[in-house]
């Protein structure tokens, strides 16, 4: 646990005093909310136009994750510790950069979509963590395999989008519930999917990272 | 393999001459119900495909011999190949019966994302030679089977909660004789030509590699 606590807190050092990875994918996330606002903009919109944001964001963030990593990565890897804590660590990195950039964009979905996302704040948390969380799971185990078969970065959405279309499917449907003002049984069945889809990517993740960073 | 060769041409021009000539034609649907003859064998040696992709990529990465990753390999092309298949013919049979090329079915959006995953699939294998791609394919080969059970689910909700024209399969659970079998001559037939394309997929690889390390040997 500490090894994991000493690796994330490295992460987000270095990104506090870079503020790459938070830039480029913070940027990002505004103009995608923009363009889905001025090309169609309306309350049934807003939880497509969200996971879309999240979703794009995401690979384009994670990416960086181990690129940053670059010269270092055999050095991190060479470390006497398990290969499983430097995959926990670079997703709960990943996370919680995702999760700033949902916090910071939610106001501005209310703004362009529709203000009962202001309303339903608390309630919204639960999908964007579950969502977040699989997504970072499923991103880090992807983004670590690219960068280690020398795969060009580009290739992450191709591969994480597809994987992780039924986590972003039900995400829509329960944060769309959330904001019609549904009671949260009413959803349950995607909050559940959710909670599988993030169960067997970290699961996934631990056990496999060995396999995939191996020189 | 020549016998294998033999049984797949012979089940395959049985099975056509059958299903296109002999079998009834459905009350119904007409004439494109015929295309079932040849989607529902199409999408049984699909899954078998992943199914072989999965347990190759395993054994691979728990084992490391190169003799799996071949198979997984070789799997996971003609896995793309049947999938393909499987979406052509089932969007050609759509359009008289349905009335629409598509329609966001559960079992459409699953067979539509898996060409999506396994494609990536092939292309991290065209990009990445040697060990490192290998495993790499693995890994995705693994999970891309893991998540067949969400993303069918998820397209489950995704209908629920966006109400289409919903347009069910006429094909119940009791087919009569006269189809069920040139089905299943069918059935035998597809899995017959995708054991022999498996066959001579890896054999290739195979000449491939040892070729190749006699060229870096001299």
């Amino acid at each position: 646990m500490s090894v994991i606590r000493l690796l994330v807190a490295k992460d987000l050092r270095l990104e506090w005093r870079t503020r790459e990875i938070l830039t480029t994918m913070g940027l990002l996330a505004l103009l995608l909310v923009i363009v889905l606002g001025a090309v169609k903009s309306g309350p049934g919109g807003a939880p497509a136009a969200m996971w879309v944001t999240y979703a794009f964001a995401a690979t384009l963030g994670f990416t960086r994750a181990f690129a940053i990593e670059q010269d270092h990565l055999t050095g991190l890897l060479m470390a006497p510790i398990d290969r499983s804590a430097v995959f926990a660590a670079k997703a709960l990195t990943n996370w919680v950069g995702l999760t700033v950039v949902q916090l910071f964009s939610l106001p501005l979905f209310g703004a362009l979509f529709t203000e009962a996302i202001w309303g339903r704040l608390g309630a919204l948390l639960l999908p964007l963590a579950l969502g977040g969380v699989g997504l970072a799971a499923a991103g880090t185990l992807f983004g670590g395999l690219i960068v280690q078969a020398r795969l060009r970065e580009a290739l992450l959405p191709i591969l994480m989008l597809p994987v992780a279309l039924p986590l972003v499917i039900a995400a829509v449907g329960a944060t769309a519930g959330i904001v019609d003002g549904l009671p949260l049984p009413a959803i349950g069945p995607q909050l559940k999917l959710m909670f599988l889809f993030d169960i067997l990517f970290v699961t996934a993740g631990l056990l496999l990272f060995d396999f995939v960073v191996e020189e | 393999m020549r016998a294998l060769i033999i049984l797949s041409v012979a089940l395959m021009l049985f099975g056509l001459c059958w299903a296109l000539l002999a079998a009834p034609t459905e009350l119904f649907q007409g004439v494109p119900q015929r295309i079932m003859y040849v989607h529902v064998p199409s999408v049984i040696a699909a899954y078998t495909a992943l199914l072989v992709v999965f347990v190759a990529s395993v054994v691979y990465l728990w084992r490391r011999d190169s003799n799996w990753d071949r198979v997984a390999q070789a799997s996971a092309e003609l896995g793309v190949l049947f999938i393909s298949m499987t979406l052509a013919s089932g969007a050609i049979w759509g359009k008289p019966v349905w009335g629409t090329w598509w329609t966001w079915d559960a079992r459409l959006t699953t067979t539509l994302i898996l060409w999506f995953i396994y494609v990536a699939y092939l292309i991290v294998r065209a990009w990445a030679p040697g060990p490192r791609g290998a495993r790499a394919a693995a890994v995705i080969g693994i999970v891309g089977v893991l998540d067949i059970p969400l993303i069918h689910w998820s397209a489950l909700l995704l209908r629920t909660l966006h109400p289409q024209p919903t347009v069910f399969r006429a094909a119940g659970p009791a087919l009569p004789g006269s189809m069920l079998v040139p089905l299943v001559i069918g059935i035998g037939a597809f899995l017959a030509v995708y054991a022999v394309l498996m066959v001579l997929r890896t054999r290739q690889e195979r000449t491939l590699q040892i070729l190749a390390e006699s060229l870096e040997g001299s």
